[in-house]
């Protein structure tokens, strides 16, 4: 078991959640005494010290400890809330052994011991070995620290060579030491330098992020659609992180030459596709189309006329939101936006056809074109077929550059307007849409019954015709043997 | 320090490893194809059976054992669980039992010769923090030792605590008097000190001089090759 004071004195372990911090000699002396460099330093000065920012008092290296925002929380001076929730079975007092001291005991001493050597990563072996207490304790802190990135944050993913596997290679005597301090990797290799945890339900984040600066909290984008923040955030707090993959590998020219070849001949079938690229997914070949500038795309689809080069102007403009892909079904862009509602729209769009969205995105954007917002053009380019786009985005986007501030301002106004707008008359696309089905079905049982009907009654006219012929049969078998009869009579007669 | 339980009579006590907790010292010794893994780690024995397999898979990976270790060092830990758990519910006595506890160990490069009596009656004791003080006071600076002086203290005090079970069981089935069971623990127990016999030469409580050497803790540093040897020695 834990024990922070020195045999003599009488201090009652405190098993209160809320811990305030213990006196500082009794906190910092016997865990530095472990480490024989940093106990001269520390008995003596203040627990302030021990911060997180601050580099490692040992002389021989001070190198920085990263540590992810959302653990800022932090510190080796006391228990923060985070922690007694996490780790509830250290302070309820359910069992002896696990109390917060006992808690503290171990947390500092694998933090101290990760810090020893920031870079390379610490394994829960290594660290139970060190620590005189039960190693499920351990493994219980061990994680939750993992967890918030408090230990093995970012090093190399190089860790120290293990005892028996230097025994097997190497025949020197040095071998025995080796555990003791690695010998290979000195600088880690910037690989990942941000690896983006969401905070709620701590999942690495791959393809985008949503980080609040209010309160330094990173979500993926599903628990952001989820609304998985806490109550004080609003979705507005957010900003959107792309993470995507091309960050890690970059398509080259090349590569992208021969996607879009593939794209044209193939069309749909992105195995193929991904197939005559060579070297790329099917997913990642469907999201780098996605993403190219909408000019590439559309250089080689014949139904795009003339307004390619000023949509690639306006396109270069919008970043973030990828324009539908018109009638590729089977490729809702959007669908994994974070935002459900563009999900939405995109299906639909893609659903009801170009010619009905078209349409709709003719009214829809003659009413915006008055006010010529930028950001609301942005909206309606990916919400809409893009051949109802061009003429009016274009009218519209020069109208903008004319008269921005006051637009602006008054954009701003009606930008919720539009929206309740743009979402009634999708709406009602959708019911159009859903009685036109409806009408087609009915129609179709219709038919479905009269069919049966018909068929019913070719049947009884099957049976029918088939006792006509028994009938029939029977009365040349009877008329036959009377005749028989007959004749025999007559000869005999 | 602790107060001591007031009742220092040989009334049976429920069986339970004489420490403030209930942590049961386990001890690995697996070999599979080979490779020869030894490891010894106290074990809190009211955590669930999943921790088991989370455990053994653990250290396999951490480690980089082959597979076939995971379910081998799962097996051994539930099998010492097991046996440590079937002696519970039987009664131990306790009494006023003074025993000593020997520490002959060695971990990485450091030696550790010690002995010191325990009281084993004091059921607040707290090996840990013995091996914490023990290591701050010597200097010991390679942090393995703490963990495995206590562990070697604990399974010695868990040694102890299963022949007092069996004597327990001895008595009452012998049902003989007082003085029966005087003989037969410190027959099976036969290091145990009364604490009167103890004291009974001075009225001091300070040992005698040529005692000392016997519970000096002795603090050694290898060199390489007597690690090795000392290895080799081990495994023999």
């Amino acid at each position: 078991m834990a024990s922070l004071e020195p045999p003599a004195a009488v201090t009652p372990p405190s098993s209160k959640p809320n811990l305030l911090p213990l006196p500082s000699p009794t906190i910092i002396t016997p865990s530095a005494a472990a480490l024989a460099a940093v106990a001269p330093t520390t008995s003596s000065s203040s627990p302030a010290t021990l911060s997180v920012a601050t580099p490692l008092p040992t002389p021989s290296d001070a190198e920085l400890v990263h540590i992810p925002s959302y653990s800022r929380w932090f510190s080796l001076d006391g228990i923060s809330e985070c922690e007694i929730r996490c780790l509830p079975e250290f302070f309820d007092s359910r069992s002896p052994s696990r109390n917060p001291r006992a808690y503290k005991y171990i947390r500092d001493s694998i933090i101290k011991q990760f810090r020893r050597n920031p870079s390379s990563k610490i394994t829960f072996t290594e660290v139970r070995k060190t620590l005189a207490a039960d190693v499920i304790s351990i493994r219980r802190v061990f994680d939750f620290l993992d967890a918030w990135g408090l230990i093995n944050y970012s090093p190399a993913a190089l860790s120290k060579p293990l005892k028996w596997e230097e025994k097997d290679s190497k025949t020197s005597q040095h071998a025995a030491d080796s555990p003791a301090g690695p010998s290979s990797d000195s600088t880690p290799p910037v690989r990942e330098t941000t690896k983006w945890l969401c905070g709620s339900c701590k999942s690495v984040c791959s393809i985008a992020c949503f980080a609040s600066d209010k309160c330094d909290l990173t979500l993926c984008a599903r628990c952001f659609v989820r609304g998985n923040y806490r109550v004080g955030l609003s979705s507005s707090d957010f900003r959107r992180v792309e993470i995507s993959d091309e960050m890690k590998t970059d398509w080259t020219e090349k590569e992208t030459m021969q996607l879009l070849e593939a794209v044209m001949h193939y069309g749909d079938d992105w195995k193929k596709v991904a197939q005559h690229v060579g070297g790329r997914s099917e997913k990642d070949c469907i999201t780098h189309f996605i993403k190219l500038p909408m000019g590439e795309k559309l250089a080689g689809s014949a139904e795009f006329g003339s307004g390619i080069n000023k949509l690639n102007q306006m396109k270069d403009d919008n970043s973030s939101n990828s324009s539908s892909s018109g009638k590729r079904l089977c490729l809702s862009p959007l669908a994994d936006a974070s935002n459900p509602i563009m999900a939405q729209a995109a299906f639909l769009s893609a659903l009801a056809g170009t010619a009905v969205a078209e349409a709709a995105a003719q009214a829809a954007v003659t009413a915006v074109s008055k006010v010529g917002h930028g950001e609301a053009n942005a909206h309606f380019r990916s919400l809409h077929g893009v051949q109802g786009l061009q003429n009016a985005s274009i009218t519209s986007n020069g109208s903008n550059k004319l008269k921005s501030s006051e637009e602006a301002r008054s954009g701003v106004n009606t930008m919720p307007e539009e929206k309740v707008n743009v979402e009634e008359e999708l709406r009602t696309v959708a019911m159009v849409q859903m009685k036109h089905i409806q009408e087609k079905i009915i129609h179709f049982e219709e038919i479905d019954s009269q069919i049966d009907k018909e068929w019913k009654q070719m049947e009884q006219m099957r049976d029918i015709l088939f006792y006509d012929q028994l009938n029939l049969l029977k009365h040349e078998r009877s008329i036959r043997k009377t005749g028989q009869q007959a004749a025999e009579g007559t000869r005999a007669g | 320090m602790k107060p001591l339980p007031s009742t220092s009579s040989k009334t049976p006590v429920k069986f339970r490893m004489p420490t403030s907790e209930n942590l049961v010292p386990i001890r690995l010794d697996i070999e599979v194809g080979g490779q020869r893994f030894k490891d010894a780690f106290t074990w809190n024995i009211s955590d669930p059976d999943s921790e088991v397999s989370v455990f053994a898979k653990r250290t396999q990976k951490d480690l980089k054992l082959p597979l076939a270790f995971a379910t081998q060092i799962a097996q051994s830990i539930q099998t010492q669980q097991t046996e440590f758990r079937s002696y519970k519910g039987q009664e131990m006595l306790t009494g006023e039992k003074i025993v000593p506890i020997k520490l002959d160990l060695r971990v990485n490069r450091t030696l550790i010769k010690d002995q010191f009596l325990w009281d084993l009656n004091n059921f607040d004791s707290d090996p840990e923090e013995f091996s914490k003080t023990f290591c701050n006071d010597l200097g010991i600076e390679d942090p393995e030792v703490g963990p495995a002086v206590a562990f070697a203290i604990r399974e010695q005090l868990y040694e102890i605590a299963i022949q007092s079970v069996a004597t327990a069981r001895e008595s009452r089935n012998a049902k003989k008097g007082r003085r029966g069971e005087y003989s037969s623990i410190s027959r099976s127990t036969g290091a145990a000190l009364d604490l009167m016999k103890l004291f009974s030469n001075r009225y001091s409580g300070v040992r005698k001089r040529k005692e000392w050497d016997v519970f000096e803790p002795m603090v050694d540093m290898l060199s390489n090759e007597e690690v090795e040897k000392w290895r080799d020695l081990e495994e023999a």
